[in-house]
């Protein structure tokens, strides 16, 4: 099924205003998926900026949109500069051999383990829910 | 429920000279782990690896045998290449 064009167009917006993206189930705060918790684990290790969608509300609808834009349709995924980067097993990976940390600019975490706690960390932009009108 | 044998030969074939191993993480069955070495990841981002590992197995992914897979990607170099 072809994706909704004006959640598409959304999605390419929102993507192009945040330079680290995560698409995730849930909230940073309050992740809904072991997967996606992981990944917000590792971005708040980061200590990097990013903006989160919690994709729930939209499922479908966003799973056609990112087939479409990316070629991937589970979640969570995580983009960087518009590109997508990948899901928590990408993520993880590249997080663990500095990858990921020079991606972004910044230095490796000390204790780039997954188990460690971040200590402070930015609160992340939670961008407002997408909305699809007319369905 | 997946064929994990026939899950490996399904990536064996679309990515020749790979090496595969296809784990069931949680004796369900349906819950997979992809290792996958090849000589086709050469130069690919992962993304791109993981997505040619699940294009491979895709029509198990639609037809329900899998629910969930994760893959690990390597590219495949060296001797590796001459251990089967």
């Amino acid at each position: 099924m072809p994706a909704n064009p004006e959640l598409k167009q959304k999605v390419e917006e929102v993507l192009q205003e945040n330079r680290v993206l995560l698409f995730m189930k849930g909230t940073p705060e309050q992740p809904q998926c072991g997967f996606s918790m992981r990944v917000v684990g590792v971005l708040e290790q980061m200590g990097t900026e990013y903006g989160a969608i919690d994709v729930l509300p939209i499922l479908d609808p966003l799973r056609e949109v990112t087939a479409e834009i990316s070629d991937w349709q589970t979640f969570p995924q995580l983009y960087v500069n518009g590109e997508l980067v990948g899901g928590c097993d990408i993520v993880e990976e590249m997080f663990e051999n500095g990858e990921l940390a020079e991606l972004f600019g910044v230095e490796q975490p000390k204790a780039a383990a997954s188990t460690s706690q971040p200590e402070a960390t930015p609160d992340p932009q939670q961008s407002p829910p997408l909305q699809v009108d007319g369905t | 429920m997946a064929d994990l044998a026939e899950i490996e030969r399904m990536i064996a074939d679309a990515l020749p000279g790979a090496e595969v191993e296809v784990v069931d993480e949680t004796g369900g069955g349906d819950h997979l782990r992809a290792i996958v070495s090849a000589p086709q990841f050469e130069g690919k981002s992962r993304i791109d690896q993981h997505r040619m590992v699940r294009a491979a197995v895709q029509p198990r992914m639609d037809d329900g045998s899998i629910h969930a897979l994760s893959i690990a990607t390597k590219p495949l170099q060296g001797p590796r290449a001459w251990t089967r």
